[in-house]
């Protein structure tokens, strides 16, 4: 009994986030001291598609591109320097100090550097922005693939080489098939961490990049609870879809 | 090629040193010469004015106790939660939903999460709708004030919600790996009870071995931003919300003492994440 009533509970604390925001999504009109909206309307939900300045898509475009450079280029440029890393003489102490912007909360990160982002004329600016995701998500991707580079891929790597390989050859046809389970890994994880940023963006963009969550505060602040929903379930779509992808892994028992 | 190669190596890492230690270290030496009067849109010279005037500066220590606070509280209520789940309720966590439940709060954003609560927990919110329509209230003013409150109550459920889960997904992997439940089996076969099973055995195992994890967890949550943003009030503020506040006020002559508070917490940050790497080696040996 208590091993079924505990999961229905927590499902219930757990899901009513969902149901919160899809209400709140969908109400009109839906004032204190009513429990539920007296009235349903999809028009906020509609007006994502419909407005030509549509301020919410244009957000839900800034976000997906910004995620997704930020994503491509600390994957790209982590494998390089996890690499790099592990040819050096010195790769405990560069591993040690990959792990300084973590030290440090996002938004003090973004305080401390913004005298130098205003000095390069990059204040309020998306490349800015990129540049202070960068400075977390590029250590992130390079102690996420430093594993990747063993003595054994070197081997790989050499062997290919003697057969005939050119060095790009081998990197496309050996290493990259084999990086690839770390790789989409590092590309999933960096985009989580750009996508759900909202501090960090905020302090380096001084408000002017409007990614979806700078949108879900400024809603907020305006007191338009409709379309801060709207936002916050755009937000919820990309970990949605990876939670669904990573299903069976996650479901997976214990050996 | 190969020379263009090894030219890529060579520049590649001091080029990283520079985004990844460089730009943070800069940052905070500016911090440093900032509070010292010789950087930033007003410096002066070289003065100790605003660190003789540190202690004087209550805003800061408020932040930093407000904020240990909440942390302290937070983490505590998530770990005290995670740990009556993973000791009490094994069966519905290795079998049924329950495992893939507790990954629905890592789709959501921190800021989403303090919305979420604000619309829930505010006098507005639809608790306390709901408790108006039970009669349990009667008035708008009749619902305690669980967000922007002085406590922190709002903050502190919004990070518990966040961390609980993880902590639980965590404590279970201890558990597996440490096969606890065989000795479980050993102690109850020794005539021990369940409950000193639970709180002689498994118990220190699980937190020993999640401590690093907790601390981590610990100064995540003293350098939050976006729940308290929403869910605090003005005064106390949080460490993140209080500098970030002070160095974007239009008074540039608050910019040395913003400075300061930002270096210190910086230090003192730098410090307990150095505790956490010693912790951390501790329990690997």
């Amino acid at each position: 009994m208590r091993s079924r009533l505990l999961p229905a509970l927590l499902g219930l604390l757990l899901a009513l986030p969902f149901v919160l925001l899809g209400l709140l999504a969908l109400a009109e009109q839906w004032r204190w001291p009513a429990a539920l909206p007296p009235a349903y309307s999809l028009t906020a939900v509609r007006s994502l598609l419909g407005a030509t300045d549509n301020d919410l898509l244009a957000g839900l475009g800034r976000s997906l591109l910004l995620a997704g450079t930020v994503a491509v280029l600390a994957t790209g440029g982590g494998l390089a320097v996890a690499r790099a890393l592990a040819r050096s003489t010195r790769s405990a102490r560069w591993e040690a100090a990959s792990y300084l912007p973590y030290a440090l909360p996002p938004v003090l990160l973004a305080t401390l550097i913004q005298p130098f982002i205003i000095r390069l004329h990059l204040s309020g600016s998306g490349v800015g922005v990129l540049l202070g995701l960068l400075l977390v998500a590029l250590p992130y991707a390079t102690l996420l693939l430093r594993s990747f580079w063993t003595p054994q891929v070197a081997e790989y790597e050499s062997l290919a080489r003697t057969l005939g390989c050119t060095s790009a050859q081998a990197f496309r046809r050996v290493l990259l098939p084999l990086a690839w389970p770390r790789l989409r890994t590092a590309l999933f994880q960096t985009f989580l961490l750009a996508w759900f940023d909202f501090g960090l963006t905020n302090v380096l963009s001084v408000g002017k990049v409007r990614t979806l969550t700078v949108q879900v505060f400024a809603y907020v602040g305006e007191a338009n609870s409709q379309l801060a929903a709207v936002a916050s379930l755009l937000l919820l779509l990309p970990p949605a879809l990876l939670l669904w992808l990573n299903r069976p892994a996650l479901l997976r028992r214990p050996e | 090629m190969a020379a263009s190669s090894s030219f890529f190596s060579r520049t590649l890492l001091p080029a990283y040193g520079l985004l990844v230690v460089g730009l943070p270290l800069a940052g905070l030496g500016y911090a440093l010469a900032g509070s010292l009067g010789v950087a930033g849109p007003l410096a002066g010279g070289f003065t100790l004015h605003y660190w003789r005037g540190l202690g004087a500066q209550t805003g800061l220590l408020g932040a930093v106790l407000y904020s240990a606070w909440i942390a302290l509280a937070a983490v505590g209520v998530a770990a005290a939660l995670a740990l009556w789940l993973v000791l009490g309720a094994q069966e519905a966590l290795r079998r049924g939903p329950l495992r893939l439940l507790l990954h629905l709060p890592l789709l959501m954003p921190a800021l989403v999460v303090a919305f979420y609560l604000f619309q829930l927990l505010s006098r507005s919110g639809w608790l306390s709708r709901l408790s108006y329509q039970s009669g349990l209230t009667t008035s708008i003013e009749g619902f305690p004030e669980l967000v922007q409150d002085a406590a922190g109550v709002g903050i502190i459920l919004a990070h518990v919600l966040l961390t609980f889960p993880l902590l639980t997904l965590l404590l279970q992997a201890i558990y597996e790996e440490s096969r606890l439940d065989e000795f479980r089996q050993l102690t109850l076969t020794l005539g021990a009870s369940g409950g000193q099973f639970r709180r002689r055995v498994a118990a220190p195992v699980l937190l020993g071995r999640a401590a690093p994890t907790l601390l981590l967890s610990f100064i995540a949550t003293l350098g939050a931003y976006d729940i308290p943003l929403l869910l605090g009030r003005p005064y106390p503020q949080m460490l993140s919300v209080y500098i970030a506040t002070r160095l974007q006020r239009f008074d540039l002559r608050e910019l040395p003492a913003g400075y300061l508070a930002g270096f210190l917490v910086a230090l003192g940050l730098l410090a307990l994440i150095g505790l956490l790497v010693r912790l951390h080696r501790r329990h690997a040996l």
